[in-house]
């Protein structure tokens, strides 16, 4: 089949090269030049494992290219993607406008039946709208379908979760694009993924269900770590407990320093924003709105009581990111955590293996970008670990006590056991842990 | 080993018959006469599928006995479950009365160590408080544990959550208490359940956050399900998109008139009120139980809006209980649904195929009551379907419409396809869809 991807970030990108992967011809558009020209020679403009090597595999099979002009080989392209972005705007509604401005620019070039799928995250209700965008920008009466088609692709794991995901969503009215949205998906089809078929406005809504409930789970967790706090209980061992039960899955019961990201606070808004557009209330998520936000800030007061203050302090930060392998700074909960510490006086040096560069844009020269874990630690007050990534579960905890001005360890992803940060000689906090438990069995 | 099994609820039966099961001798106590005369001839107080022949079967070999009396239970017995109520006070606060009453009674009669484990939901710091109330009303000093142990059985299939439970917590402070309740426990251990031993705290705060989260889930499905009314979605296909998540799992979303139960209720109170008093708020749970209270008092609207005016009409309600497969009605989502359409107008008949004596204790006579679905719908209005009961899926519907006055459905568990009730000739409303008029 012939297809267009509208917008190569990274969902876009992920789909057009995993689509081009699964056999079929695939044009990625942007109209971003420099992204273009990155990809046209052979770079990846973001973080993603493993996404170069499909990028590259299928380019060179010439089954993927990639332009700024949306006309080329539109007219033979039998399916359109759209996956630009839609931020959040001041209310929390999601921002349209690259969804509707792609629309009107497509409605011309339709010559031929296609089929015009929203991959973006929007709005209920952003199905219909776009088919009337369309229709009334169109200069030849062509039929044209409209599908939503949610993406549930995690960065860091992009790849691995498009080409193998807990299920594909369709949504559309017409047997004829569901069809053609099957061969789209043949591959996964083949491997028996589960397919949910339904209306426009279902599977808008699946979406944002979705993410609200993974950002609500989240949050619950981690209002439960801070009464195990006050009571002396650990969090690890309930998160546990409640995993196996069957019904509640043990997945994303850990608790952190609040969520942060692309989607999730942006999902949540949003979500609260089309219930009260339409007469209902979301009160569920809107109290995981709010508690994410002060689990965010609770963590500079955490880090405040381990040093007794921050004023004149040198602090530490491991991890930028709003979670390991991605370079992707959006909401992260290091950017409230750093914003509270430089208001309350201290100092503050920070090290993402990934993330720097993404880093420098939103922070400037506020805080001193480091080289490695152990020049970040130099002089320090205490250490904090922000982002879980692997390479910061195993640091040298003896040598990093050297550099350290004083051996605190505050750890927001309970990556350390208090027992080994203590007997590594250090004042230790975590986030929810009270007294040591052990498992037996299994 | 000896084991006391002191309450003989829902909870208690069902741990004093499967331990006795298990191999052990078990004594069941209660200071209700009339339960335990009914216990020791083989009869049981409340509605659990298998719970009979079980109780049958030990009472046979001698391994499960019942008593009123607790001494003579204390003395020959090593472990001491206490299996009490702990309803909730008026702020929302577990009641600790009943525990708290056999603490005393348990320290007058000790004599030799003991384990006292409390399986009983109760807040955090309880374990702690029964030990020193026990240390205090010993007559003389004597070495005794106490373990938090909490229940995860549910009502309706609790035997069978006792013999193949997804874990065991064992919440204690000595090696000895643990040795002794993993012995007590050895068959579940041999069959690889997994256990976590953790501190007391932790234990007791489990089970709430466990019952919380599933409230939770529920409470979040049926906002959605609100939504999608409005929208044009449909629920059922939500909670399908969001279950294949592995992440979220299948379980527990389905859309209905929300939760209630001897459970979900109290727990979500209590927990929010162990959060208030250590100044750590639970903003979620309590968003929660506004959510479900709200989505109760929605779902009698409902009723009243399928109805037009309601004054004078005749509904039945087909379901009582707060679920299928029990006859518990606490906190069932029919109360406050009944209670409404009657300050309407509204003659309410009631069925349920094994909860209407308790039923007939809450509404009394306020509502009148059916074995007979078909009787209790003829000449009514509408039927409302309150609790999932098997059969009132496979009722037959062409004969049903025949003896209604009118033939209206209103399906807050989704337990009827919309095409086969617009076939057989229905107007109806489900929950999380348009309706059909
Ligand atoms: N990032 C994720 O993890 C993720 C996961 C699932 C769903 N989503 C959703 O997918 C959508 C895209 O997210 P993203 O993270 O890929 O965004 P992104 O910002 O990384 O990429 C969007 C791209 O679209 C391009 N674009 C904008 N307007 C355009 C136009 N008119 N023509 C051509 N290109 C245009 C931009 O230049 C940019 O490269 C959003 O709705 C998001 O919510 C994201
Ligand atoms: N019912 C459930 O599904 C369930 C599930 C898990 C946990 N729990 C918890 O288990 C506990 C018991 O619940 P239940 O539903 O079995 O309660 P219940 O009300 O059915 O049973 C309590 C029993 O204890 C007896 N009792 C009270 N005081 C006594 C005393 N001093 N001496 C002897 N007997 C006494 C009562 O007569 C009654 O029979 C509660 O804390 C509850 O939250 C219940």
């Amino acid at each position: 089949m012939h297809i267009t991807v509208i917008g190569t970030g990274y969902v876009g990108l992920v789909t057009a090269a995993c689509l081009s992967d699964f056999g079929h011809t695939v044009v990625g558009v942007d109209k971003d030049h420099n992204k273009i020209n990155a990809l046209k020679n052979g770079r990846i403009p973001i973080y993603e494992p493993g996404l170069d090597d499909i990028v590259q595999r299928n380019v060179q099979a010439g089954r993927l290219r990639f332009t700024t002009d949306i006309t080329e080989e539109f007219d033979r392209t039998q399916v359109v993607f759209i996956a630009v972005g839609t931020p959040p705007q001041e209310d929390g509604s999601a921002d349209l406008q690259h969804v509707e401005a792609v629309a009107r620019e497509i409605a011309p070039l339709i010559n031929d039946y296609k089929v015009i799928v929203n991959k973006s995250t929007v709005p209920v209700g952003t199905g219909a709208r776009v088919r009337q965008v369309i229709a009334a920008h169109q200069t030849q009466k062509v039929p044209f379908d409209v599908v939503s088609n949610p993406e549930f692709l995690r960065e860091g794991s992009a790849v691995g979760d498009f080409m193998r995901p807990d299920r594909v969503v369709i949504g559309t009215e017409s047997d004829r694009a569901r069809e053609i949205m099957k061969e789209v998906y043949r591959a996964l089809y083949l491997i028996e993924t589960p397919f949910v078929f339904t209306n426009i406005e279902t599977a808008e809504l699946i979406k944002y269900a979705s993410n609200a409930f993974l950002a609500t789970k989240i949050t619950f967790i981690n209002e439960i770590a801070n009464i195990c706090e006050a009571v002396g209980a650990d969090v690890q061992t309930i998160a546990k407990a409640m995993g196996m039960d069957g019904r509640i899955s043990p997945k994303f019961l850990h608790a952190g320093p609040g969520y942060g990201g692309s989607c999730f606070p942006k999902d949540t808004k949003a979500l609260v924003r089309i219930a009260r557009d339409h007469g209902e209330t979301a009160s569920i998520v809107e109290a995981v709105v709010q508690a994410n936000q002060r689990q965010k800030e609770r963590m500079v007061q955490k880090i405040h009581n381990i040093l007794g203050g921050l004023q004149g302090k040198t602090i530490a930060l491991l991890g930028l990111a709003f979670k390991p392998n991605t370079d992707d700074m959006r909401e992260a909960p290091s950017l409230t955590i750093i914003r509270g510490l430089l208001e309350q006086g201290a100092t503050v040096r920070a090290f993402d293996p990934a993330a720097m560069d993404e880093a420098r844009k939103i922070l400037g020269d506020t805080i001193t970008y480091c080289r490695d874990e152990y020049e970040t630690a130099q002089g320090a007050d205490a250490l904090i670990i922000v982002t879980e990534w692997n390479q910061f579960r195993r640091l040298d905890l003896a040598r990093m006590k050297t550099l350290l001005n004083q051996p605190v360890l505050v750890d927001l992803r309970n990556i350390y056991t208090p027992q080994e940060a203590k007997a590594a000689g250090y004042r230790y906090t975590g986030v929810g842990q009270g007294k040591s438990s052990e498992t037996h069995g299994n | 080993m000896d084991v006391a099994v002191i309450g003989c609820g829902y909870v208690g039966l069902v741990t004093a018959a499967g331990l006795a099961d298990l191999g052990h001798s078990v004594i069941g106590i209660d200071k209700d006469p009339r339960k335990i005369n009914k216990l020791k001839a083989g009869i049981i107080p409340i509605y659990e599928p298998g719970l009979a022949e079980l109780v049958q079967r030990n009472l046979v070999t001698g391994r499960l006995t019942f008593t009123e009396s607790i001494r003579p239970a204390v003395e020959r017995s090593v472990v001491l479950f206490i299996t009490v109520g702990t309803p909730s006070n008026y702020d929302g606060t577990a009641d600790l009365t009943q525990v708290e009453a056999v603490a005393r009674e348990i320290a007058a009669a000790m004599t030799s160590y003991k384990v006292i484990i409390n399986k009983s939901t109760v807040p955090v710091g309880t374990a702690r408080r029964v030990k020193e109330l026990i240390k205090k009303h010993l007559p003389a000093p004597v070495a005794f544990d106490v373990v938090s142990n909490p229940e995860f059985l549910r009502e309706g299939s609790a035997v069978h959550d006792f013999i193949y439970p997804d874990r065991i917590v064992i919440g204690a402070e000595s090696v000895k208490a643990v040795a002794l309740m993993k012995e007590l426990y050895s068959g579940f251990l041999k069959k690889k359940v997994p256990f976590i031993v953790t501190n007391p705290e932790t234990s007791e705060l489990i089970k709430y956050a466990a019952n919380a989260f599933l409230a939770n889930k529920i409470a979040f499905i049926n906002e959605l399900a609100n939504l999608c009314e409005a929208i044009g979605g449909d629920i059922e296909t939500v909670a399908l998109g969001m279950g294949l998540d592995h992440r979220i799992g299948p379980h527990f979303l389905k859309a209905g008139p929300g939760y209630g139960g001897s459970c979900f209720p109290k727990d979500t109170w209590a927990l929010i009120q162990i959060g208030a008093s250590y100044g750590s708020p639970l903003t979620i749970t309590k968003a929660v139980v506004e959510a479900n209270e709200n989505h109760k008092r929605r779902m009698a609207l409902k009723i009243k809006d399928a109805l037009g005016s309601p004054a004078g009409k005749t509904v039945a309600v087909l379901g009582l209980a707060f679920k299928a497969q029990t006859d518990d009605l606490r906190e069932s989502p029919a109360i406050p649904i009944i209670e409404e359409l009657i300050a309407s107008g509204v003659s309410v008949r009631g069925h349920d195929p094994a909860a209407l004596t308790e039923a007939k204790k809450a509404f009394a006579d306020t509502i009148t009551y059916y074995e007979d679905i078909y009787e209790a719908a003829r000449g009514a209005d509408a039927i409302v379907i309150a609790t999932e009961w098997e059969i009132y899926r496979q009722v037959d519907l062409p004969r049903l419409k025949s003896v209604m006055k009118d033939p209206v459905i209103i399906d807050l568990r989704n337990i009827y396809r919309p095409d086969e009730l617009s076939t057989a000739g229905f107007r109806y409303t489900r929950i999380g869809q348009k309706d059909i008029r």
